[in-house]
């Protein structure tokens, strides 16, 4: 039988094997779409389980550990951006307010109905999923840009309305909330504690992420991405799943939010405006929204940068532009591709050397 | 009756009349040609039938159910599939999943293929399936066009010139895989401008001008007709002796 099975673990950026003067097309060509040997996913998922969980043994003190809980929950509400942007190809640039109506449920519902933070959470996950398919609704309408400007209106607006909402919301000031309800035996007022409950949600939304990704369903969302009008032609109610991705995106967000109002305990609307959400826009593209780690790799790489190379504010914010232009203009599909691209490139290059083996691992 | 039938079918674009009440029979055992001048408004009935562009006017019911404006995915899901003039894909992924998304759309009900891979097997783009669509030579393109659309296992198929910016060989591997789909229960009713091509293939030609039928019957009946060869073929063609 021709080549029709899965098991060929073949690049399709080099079908006839890598020439040197290639090689540069290779780096920085899309292999979004090329699936990786199971043996080296498995492999490196194991890696980086055993690392995450190792974090808070390692000895990395406090001020580390504060921004590797601040990294996971801000990568699970990208792994939501991640789905939408980078498997249905429906961009937003107010995603900070989506965790900001999570987190701001949680709070209301915490500070009026005295919820704590297992019983607010699902209601705070459907309030953000909701809200995602309201201002989703333009998507049937505009895409691209156009809807840009709109996911940029409502995040604005949203500040707006959290500034303006007396004791309800705070106003200015913000809400606080308590510590996480504790478990039998888990008092998550402990840092590494908080850190491991942002893990596992971390885990979960990696998981969703990757499931997705292998299933109808994100196949369904990527048809959608590459052709809306050819999705339609085979069937695929593009309105519906449209709306239903940026619900499943605003399920990732609220849950990012509540995490994020848990370790910080106290919220105000600066925390969800534009800045933020220009930031998550920012961490997607660089970590790359078609990688099942890419925004792992972006929010580890935004918020970490500052720390590492001992940047203030100001600073940051231009290291930030560079380091956007740089993957913009070297890596197009993010840090990501690029990791992988290298994978792709040397195994070509291997292959070459073998002596032809046709594409077989 | 035929499995669809199209009674008075119109289509305005604003003052321009695309389509001005048409009427179809076509059945799924068979494959019939629409031919006609640039304009004639052959793609536009293909859009309208398929719910790509809602009717102005008139009926499409597809296998005895009212199907005019109910929107091109539920159409499709009736097993009434369309291609693209412009070759189209989804550039971004491989060959195999292009045909494993529009085959998982078709599954519903029960799939004529057993797998994506026999639908690859079928149109020859079987060792072409690691590919990245968007990478694809034009011909190959066309293909996958054909197999994204065979995907959803249709039974009836309408291509939008299949046959453009093909070479004669190609078109000629295209025709032949186009005969061998009505004798397994898949119709086909296909728009292209190459009569040799048509003449051969088709049982039965229908001739569009201005928005309206002028024609229809066999091949040679239809390019013997005066108005048709005015029209459209020039009266200087030959005929060809069938």
């Amino acid at each position: 039988m021709p080549m029709t099975d899965n098991s060929a673990g073949k690049t399709g950026a080099a079908p006839e094997g890598v020439r040197a003067r290639d090689r540069l097309a290779l780096l920085t060509a899309d292999n979004a779409a090329v699936p990786l040997p199971t043996g080296v996913q498995a492999i490196t998922a194991i890696l980086l389980a055993v690392l995450l969980i190792a974090l808070p043994w390692l000895g990395l003190g406090y001020r580390f550990l504060s921004i590797a809980i601040t990294t996971l929950y801000t990568a699970i509400g990208l792994y939501g951006l991640g789905l939408q942007f980078g498997q249905a190809g429906i961009m937003s640039v107010g995603h900070a307010a989506l965790m900001g109506v999570g987190a701001y449920a949680s709070a209301i519902l915490s500070v009026q109905l005295g919820l704590g933070f297992w019983t607010s959470l699902p209601f705070a996950m459907a309030l953000s999923a909701i809200v995602g398919g309201v201002i989703g609704l333009p998507t049937l309408r505009v895409g691209g840009q156009h809807y840009i400007i709109i996911t940029f209106c409502f995040c604005a607006l949203f500040v707006i309305v959290l500034t303006n909402g007396g004791t309800f919301t705070g106003s200015a000031t913000g809400l606080d909330v308590g510590s996480v309800t504790p478990l039998p035996g888990i008092n998550f007022d402990k840092l590494s504690n908080n850190y491991y409950l942002v893990l596992a949600a971390l885990f979960l939304a990696l998981a969703a992420t990757y499931l997705i990704g292998i299933s109808r369903y994100g196949r369904t969302l990527r048809a959608i991405r590459e052709n809306e009008q050819l999705a339609r032609s085979v069937g695929i109610n593009v309105d519906l799943h449209k709306l239903g991705v940026l619900m499943v995106s605003g399920l990732f967000a609220g849950l990012a939010g509540v995490l994020q109002l848990y370790y910080l305990r106290h919220i105000s609307p600066t925390l969800f405006g534009a800045f933020p959400s220009l930031y998550l826009a920012l961490m997607v593209m660089l970590g790359g929204a078609r990688y099942l780690y890419g925004p792992l790799i972006g929010a580890v790489v935004v918020n970490f940068l500052p720390e590492v190379l001992n940047l203030d504010p100001v600073d940051s914010r231009i290291a930030y532009g560079v380091c956007l232009l740089l993957v913009i203009l070297l890596l197009p599909g993010g840090v990501g591709a690029g990791i992988k691209n290298v994978y792709c490139a040397v195994r070509g290059g291997f292959e070459k050397q073998g002596g032809g083996t046709n594409g077989r691992a | 009756m035929a499995a669809l039938e199209v009674r008075g079918l119109r289509k305005q674009f604003g003052g321009v009349v695309a389509l001005n009440g048409i009427d179809l029979d076509i059945g799924t055992d068979q494959v019939v040609g629409i031919v006609g001048p640039n304009g004639s408004g052959k793609t536009t009935l293909f859009n309208v039938v398929t719910g790509v562009h809602p009717a102005t006017g008139g009926t499409v019911s597809w296998q005895g159910q009212d199907i005019t404006n109910i929107g091109a995915h539920r159409i499709a899901r009736k097993r009434l599939v369309r291609t693209f003039q412009q070759a189209m894909s989804f550039p971004g992924l491989t060959v195999d999943e292009n045909v494993r998304i529009a085959w998982e759309q078709g599954r519903m009900g029960g799939s004529r293929w057993a797998s994506p891979g026999k639908i690859l097997d079928f149109v020859g783009l079987a060792p072409l399936g690691k590919a990245i669509a968007g990478s694809l030579p034009f011909g190959s393109l066309r293909r996958l066009g054909l197999a994204v659309a065979l995907g959803v296992s249709p039974e009836l198929l309408l291509l939008d010139e299949p046959g453009a910016g093909l070479n004669d060989s190609e078109a000629q591997a295209f025709a032949a895989v186009i005969a061998q789909l009505p004798p397994q229960g898949i119709g086909v009713c296909l728009i292209d401008h190459d009569m040799d091509m048509m003449s051969d293939l088709c049982d039965r030609l229908i001739v569009l001008d201005f928005g309206t039928k002028i024609a229809e019957g066999l091949p040679a009946e239809v390019l013997a007709d005066p108005k048709v060869r005015e029209v459209y073929l020039g009266p200087d063609r030959k005929v060809a002796a069938s």
